[in-house]
């Protein structure tokens, strides 16, 4: 199974190989990008960024010499049609540059691409929200060779889409960021703090009623606030846990490390680190969590979920389940489950 | 003129609704208990109805309220469309014991690739239409300028956007009105374009929040959690009051955040339908802010 790590400089790439990444994932907005539509929407994020083609071909030169790949983001949920043409233009001159694959979050611009017949694998992002066994069956059709999962899919509903396209690779996440809706199905921007942030994450306060115009009895609204608790509780585990770290630099929030087995048996055969714009300590004790646990799949299941649970120290916060991609691949079934708690860093 | 549809998730109110044949939106408007009716358009009668949810898969429609909702628009003399959400294969597997009762002709808005191409492929007699959540385009209630939205342009009358939408036989899409809309974003020139209003989504997910208020804690946000569908019962109304910011009205009903249409939004709606370029209105019916007073 292969990792999928994330970088945003060029002395990211060596060191993250080494430390056990297969393939490396990056973005670009260059200047010429940048002066003909006054946007940075090359991808899904306006940050964490290479800007120069030098830089783009020199990671490609050093992850090659370290026996990785890069791939190249273009994911975005939306493009214009001028805008497609250009990321045409920037996939050949990737293709050149000796570029692995695209990771594309438009159905059209996917389609385009593949009509191009660059030399190139095509992945499909999650941003293109791949659900169900039919959208897998017309994503490899228009010519991906990887689809990437969203979030929230169960571990049977992973096995059951790629049970179902045998032909196909997938990759699904394994640590860090959480979205709290669905990412392909978000319309929104991720403002700058002033003005809000990312909608998940912005003060909201939430006044219920009820559709009938009825006002919401006592109990209602006492279950309501209960509920409320619990998804702030959510939210704090959803966003990394107030994105600390163990005193090793093991990065809280979001993970899958106990579902590694299941994944791989699932068909799964690549692993997607989040966080392009984190800092590099963040990536590289990343990739060391996945590589540490993988190293270990051949072992019994039991084995490399204590492992996995061990590599925190707070067996309180994956008892929440809170943490997990998958819930489903908690131990016992589920019946550690302590959320509730609240356990705080 | 622009065809007037009603969205329905349930199908409690229509008969009630339909007694009379094909209601006024004013009298919808009554029935189901919504603030208002939007473009003054209270006088004018529906010609369709649309069943079911785009949002959540456990919404999707059962077999005997698609019949009972059939019989109905049938005897009212309505056009009529399933609306289906994002699905797994499970909901997939739903759907393919639905398409069995539907009669040739009948439209089915889909709102995933697979579950498009899903129909197309079972029941190629059927009219596929691609629904609001493949069409892909800003839509953050919270913007302050429009400058922001154009960082991020849109391809759904692109080239290659109309060749996926031809490949899978959608000849039709349904957008949603964006914040600080163009009357442009409505112009194409080779789908039927169907608006929704007054309200449009800005994003949805499958961890649902309301969904997991009678699950306990161990089993709440999460994907495909058992849920009581409270969101039939409750809406929350957000608001931002530390910032001040002029945001549109807010509010998430089950999973999905939605705001209301601005009167500038829907000038630009009402200017889109008189040039011709919107030929289907979209009325949310039942899964909307519901401000009823009593």
């Amino acid at each position: 199974m292969k990792i999928v790590a994330p970088i945003s400089r060029v002395e990211e790439a060596e060191p993250m190989i080494r430390a056990g990444a297969d393939e490396l994932y990056c973005g670009i907005v260059p200047a010429d990008w940048t002066e003909r539509f006054r946007s940075a929407g090359v991808n899904r994020r306006a940050f964490g960024n290479f800007s120069r083609y030098e830089d783009l071909a020199e990671v490609i030169r050093i992850a090659a010499d370290a026996g990785g790949t890069v791939s190249l983001v273009m994911n975005a949920q939306h493009y214009a049609e001028a805008q497609m043409e250009a990321l045409g233009d920037l996939a050949e001159r990737f293709a050149r540059l000796g570029g692995h694959a695209l990771i594309v979050g438009d159905i059209g611009l996917l389609a385009r691409l593949a009509r191009q017949g660059l030399p190139l694998r095509l992945h499909a992002s999650s941003l293109l929200a791949c659900r169900n066994s039919e959208t897998a069956g017309l994503l490899g059709e228009l010519g991906a060779s990887r689809v990437v999962f969203p979030r929230d899919l169960t571990l049977a509903e992973i096995a059951g889409i790629a049970g179902a396209n045998p032909g196909q690779e997938f990759e699904a996440f394994i640590l860090n960021d959480g979205c709290v809706f669905e990412e392909g199905n978000c319309h929104t921007i991720h403002l700058p703090g002033r003005l809000g942030g990312p909608i998940c994450l912005d003060r909201y306060v939430i006044d219920y009623g009820r559709a009938d115009g009825r006002a919401p009895g006592p109990d209602e609204l006492a279950a309501l606030a209960v509920n409320d608790a619990a998804y702030e509780e959510w939210l704090w585990y959803r966003f990394s846990c107030g994105f600390a770290v163990t005193e090793a630099g093991y990065p809280f929030g979001p993970c899958g490390l106990c579902a590694l087995p299941a994944l791989a048996a699932g068909g799964v055969g690549a692993v997607k680190i989040a966080g392009r714009e984190g800092a590099v300590e963040r990536k590289l004790k990343s990739v060391e969590m996945v590589r540490a646990t993988l190293d270990r799949l051949e072992r019994p299941i039991a084995e490399l979920t204590d492992f996995a649970r061990a590599l925190r120290h707070r067996p309180d916060l994956c008892g929440t389940g809170y943490m997990c991609y998958y819930r489903d691949a908690m131990p016992g079934g589920g019946d550690c489950i302590q959320a509730g708690k609240a356990p705080r860093i | 003129m622009t065809t007037l549809a009603l969205g329905l998730i349930e199908t409690r109110s229509l008969d009630a609704l339909l007694a009379d044949g094909p209601p006024s939106l004013a009298a919808c408007a009554e029935r189901l208990g919504w603030p208002f009716v939007p473009l003054g358009l209270g006088a004018r009668t529906i010609g369709r109805l649309h069943l079911g949810s785009e949002f959540c898969e456990t919404l999707l429609s059962t077999e005997a309220a698609l019949r009972h909702a059939l019989a109905r628009s049938r005897d009212a003399g309505l056009g009529f469309a399933l609306v289906t959400p994002i699905l797994s294969d499970a909901g997939l597997s739903r759907l393919s014991s639905l398409l069995p009762l539907l009669p040739d002709g009948t439209e089915v808005v889909a709102n995933d690739w697979g579950t498009l191409r899903r129909v197309g492929r079972m029941r190629p007699d059927l009219i596929p239409v691609a629904g609001r959540l493949l069409c892909k385009l800003i839509k953050d209630p919270r913007l302050p300028s429009s400058e922001w939205a154009r960082l991020y342009p849109h391809g759904l009358h692109s080239g290659p956007f109309g060749a996926m939408l031809d490949r899978l036989g959608a000849a039709r899409i349904e957008m949603d009105v964006p914040p600080f809309a163009d009357l442009r974003d409505f112009r194409s020139t080779t789908v039927k374009v169907s608006v929704h209003a007054p309200y449009g989504f800005s994003v949805k997910g499958r961890s649902c929040r309301i969904g997991s208020l009678a699950q306990p804690p161990e089993a709440k946000f999460t994907a495909g959690q058992d849920c009581r569908r409270d969101c039939l019962i409750y809406v929350g109304g957000l608001s931002r009051p530390e910032t001040g910011a002029a945001d549109l009205p807010t509010f998430q009903r089950g999973n999905t955040l939605f705001y209301r249409h601005s009167d500038a939004m829907l000038e630009t709606v009402a200017a889109a339908m008189a040039e011709g370029w919107v030929d289907r209105l979209v009325l949310t019916g039942d899964w909307n802010e519901n401000r009823r007073t009593h």
